[in-house]
């Protein structure tokens, strides 16, 4: 019987600085493996557990760095210097709307809320029975969120995991009758100091870096921090591996060219970095819709003063949801209130005196996320050659989606006045506040649509998917209900741009239930796919 | 007698950024074109010398706009707290930001920053932001804010560049009575990886 030893502390992690290191890699150097997975995150780090478990000899590919938990600060500036994608700035192709993602081992997971919602059971049974998606009914895929939640610790907040931020929501739902209820979070054991988006420094979120990623390597995976893949290599109709570059996460400067020769690819790179990867490489698109699709999960944040001091940064950053307009209109409402730096990309906060008399109410604000599910129609392309060309990200809100965000920031301002705010700060481009609820309407209808919505609303998106979609039609769809591309053996997909239509759940458990899938299906399909084709 | 003419009144922080009447405009494209024409390409944030040796990526003239911005922004002393210029070095702090900067996005900074301090020349008798004295240079960035789509980007993306980089450090923050990290005064346990599902 096999011995595996998960090591207590960190990840094994070939770095740039290692290869630099190492004179017998050299400047250019290559890798057989199995199974080549791109991408750190939820869905990668899943995949490349389930295959490690299961014998495959896996690499994993993270463009980012290496970010040992242990070396945290709980600086949010800091953090998004070093482990956020553009430090932070990803933006849409007019700068107005933020996409925030990390770029570390553990991609995003690591930087995350801890949010995990699995999406309505009706939802799952419409993808099933209206997509010919059978595995994603509930009883197919439900085992799958079960196994996924139990590895996390996923669980709802306890009473101790509410913090003031959460009560001032709840007293405004019980007030208006909306219906509210703990958020389920993957934590263990929270220590409760609302540095969430910061990381995790006592390694009680369990993000990939302390929970797939090391599980993988224990089983074998070997894992390369700051390596960009730069295509997907094909041959006769089927994956044979990757490209890569290697960079100094510091300078940029390329240390080493990397080649990984493999039987299967699986891209993990989330909904907005998989689809380039797949453009760069000239993937086929005989449906045109590598890319299309993209639903972004639009959300504003409404922040209110209160008279008493609510020190509502302390605490579990997101405690309590409102559940009252999941299912009928598609919105989420989260409460959080997060660190000073976060309040500068919420709204407008005044400038000179202004904007220092704002920031020394933060101990009176709570702050309310309105999320709206939207129409899917964003796009995400490789612009230019595959050496020099750029990443864009194509989302404005159409007028309906700009509607149904004024009315989620409007809802959530009223839970707040519901619950004795003496002023609502509406997440604008302008400085908008209300200081009555009688106030609202009029102040609300200052936020007008313009061109395109175009810095009106102050829109952020934490999850973008839904850009490389799984069908059964492989003219309508990118890869199939097994997470294989159409058209390309042996090149499967397994994140977030699996995702078939817009969904209003974050979708973090989602990508990983999928993941599993994906894993399990490649697993099934072994004497296809691997030499050794011994399931 | 009504005027069909006349503009609503505005509010008095808006005064200080007229529209681009046609003869504004073609000042200011007058200005551009000189500018451009003179081959000046440190105007434009790109390939310039950087004489002040504090800043590693930005140059001289867009350091000059960011400190007078951060000083209008952040009058920090005003209010008890460590000075935006002084103590905090927030100039510096978006200095490093700039470096790991990608290529396109250093561009538009350069091209924004240069802008930003030119606009104010249409609406205030010539005068670059930077030259602003601190009432015009507040109601000048109050107007940008209430400006045309593009003018409220611009300054919300300045606004924001500099903000961030204040509200960074940890000094300001016993103002705001926020704790800041937590984890290794409290003593909390580092729990280390997650033990191994069983299968």
């Amino acid at each position: 019987m096999r011995m595996i030893t998960v090591p207590r502390d960190g990840v094994p992690v070939t770095t740039a600085a290692d290869i630099a290191r190492d004179p017998s890699m050299g400047r250019r150097f290559s890798v057989k493996t199995e199974v080549v997975v791109v991408g750190s995150g939820a869905g990668g780090a899943t995949v490349a557990y389930e295959l490690a478990k299961a014998g495959r000899k896996v690499v994993v590919l993270e463009s980012g760095r290496y970010f040992p938990s242990a070396n945290f600060t709980e600086h949010l500036g800091d953090t998004m210097t070093e482990v956020y994608r553009e430090q932070g700035s990803q933006f849409n192709s007019t700068a107005d709307v933020l996409f925030v993602e990390g770029e570390c081992v553990g991609g995003s997971t690591v930087i995350g809320a801890c949010v995990m919602q699995r999406p309505p059971d009706s939802l799952l049974q419409r993808w099933a029975t209206e997509l010919g998606l059978g595995n994603l009914a509930p009883d197919a895929i439900g085992p799958l969120f079960d196994e996924v939640g139990a590895e996390q610790y996923v669980h709802l907040n306890e009473a101790h995991e509410i913090n003031t931020t959460a009560h001032k929501v709840i007293q405004g739902c019980e007030k208006m009758g909306f219906s509210w209820k703990p958020v389920a979070r993957n934590v263990r054991q929270c220590a409760l100091t609302g540095h969430c988006l910061a990381g995790c420094p006592s390694d009680r979120k369990m993000s990939s870096l302390v929970t797939h990623l090391p599980w993988a390597t224990a089983y074998g995976a070997r894992l390369f921090a700051d390596t960009h893949v730069q295509r997907v290599l094909m041959r006769a109709g089927r994956a044979t591996g990757v490209e890569a570059i290697v960079r100094d996460p510091l300078t940029g400067a390329q240390m080493a060219e990397m080649r990984v020769d493999a039987e299967v690819v699986v891209v993990a790179g989330g909904a907005i970095q998989t689809p380039v990867l797949l453009q760069r490489s000239q993937v086929p698109d005989i449906s045109g819709q590598i890319g299309r699709n993209m639903a972004v999960q639009p959300f504003v944040q409404v922040l209110a003063q209160y008279d008493e001091e609510l020190f509502g940064f302390r605490g579990a950053l997101v405690g309590v949801e409102i559940d009252e307009f999941l299912e009928s209109d598609g919105y989420m409402f989260f409460s959080a209130l997060a660190e000073p730096e976060q309040l500068m990309i919420q709204g407008e906060q005044g400038a000179g005196p202004d904007h220092i008399r704002f920031m020394k109410q933060y101990k009176h604000l709570a702050g309310l996320n309105a999320f709206a599910i939207d129409e899917g129609r964003g796009q995400v392309s490789w612009e230019g050659d595959a050496a020099t060309g750029r990443k864009v990200i194509s989302w404005n809100p159409s007028r309906t989606e700009f509607e149904k965000l004024k009315r989620g920031a409007s809802l959530a301002a009223r839970v707040f006045f519901a619950a004795g705010a003496k002023r609502v700060y509406i997440p604008s481009f302008q400085q908008l506040q209300a200081d009555s609820v009688f106030e609202l309407d009029a102040t609300m209808d200052q936020v007008s649509y313009g061109l395109k919505g175009m810095y009106s609303l102050r829109i952020n998106s934490f999850s973008p998917h839904g850009t490389c979609r799984m069908g059964n039609d492989r003219f309508q769809s990118v890869a199939n209900a097994r997470g294989e591309v159409h058209d390309v053996k042996g090149l499967f997909l397994a994140d977030a741009s699996l995702i078939p239509e817009p969904m209003p759940s974050a979708p973090h458990w989602t990508v990983q239930a999928l993941a599993k899938q994906v894993a399990r299906n490649i697993l099934d399909s072994a004497s296809g796919l691997f030499l050794n084709g011994k399931a | 007698m009504h005027n069909n003419n006349a503009r609503p009144d505005e509010p008095g922080w808006m005064s200080g950024l007229a529209p681009l009447s046609r003869r504004g405009f073609l000042r200011t494209a007058v200005i551009s074109a000189a500018a451009l024409s003179s081959g000046c390409a440190t105007l434009l944030g790109r390939g310039g010398a950087n004489s002040d040796r504090r800043y590693q990526h930005l140059t001289e003239d867009e350091s000059i706009v960011l400190k007078r911005l951060t000083q209008v922004l952040l009058p920090a002393e005003q209010f008890g707290l460590p000075s935006s210029l002084s103590e905090v070095p927030t100039v510096q702090n978006i200095d490093g930001m700039v470096g790991q900067m990608a290529g396109q996005t250093r561009e538009l900074l350069g091209l924004g920053l240069w802008v930003f301090e030119h606009r104010s020349m249409a609406s205030f008798r010539f005068s670059r932001f930077s030259r602003l004295d601190d009432d015009e240079a507040l109601r000048y960035v109050n107007a940008m804010q209430a400006g045309t789509f593009f003018e409220r980007g611009l300054m919300t993306t300045l606004k924001t560049l500099v903000c961030v980089n204040y509200w960074r450090d940890a000094r300001t923050w016993p103002g705001l009575d926020y704790h800041g990290p937590v984890t290794e005064i409290w003593g909390v346990r580092r729990l280390g990886n997650a033990p191994l599902p069983q299968v």
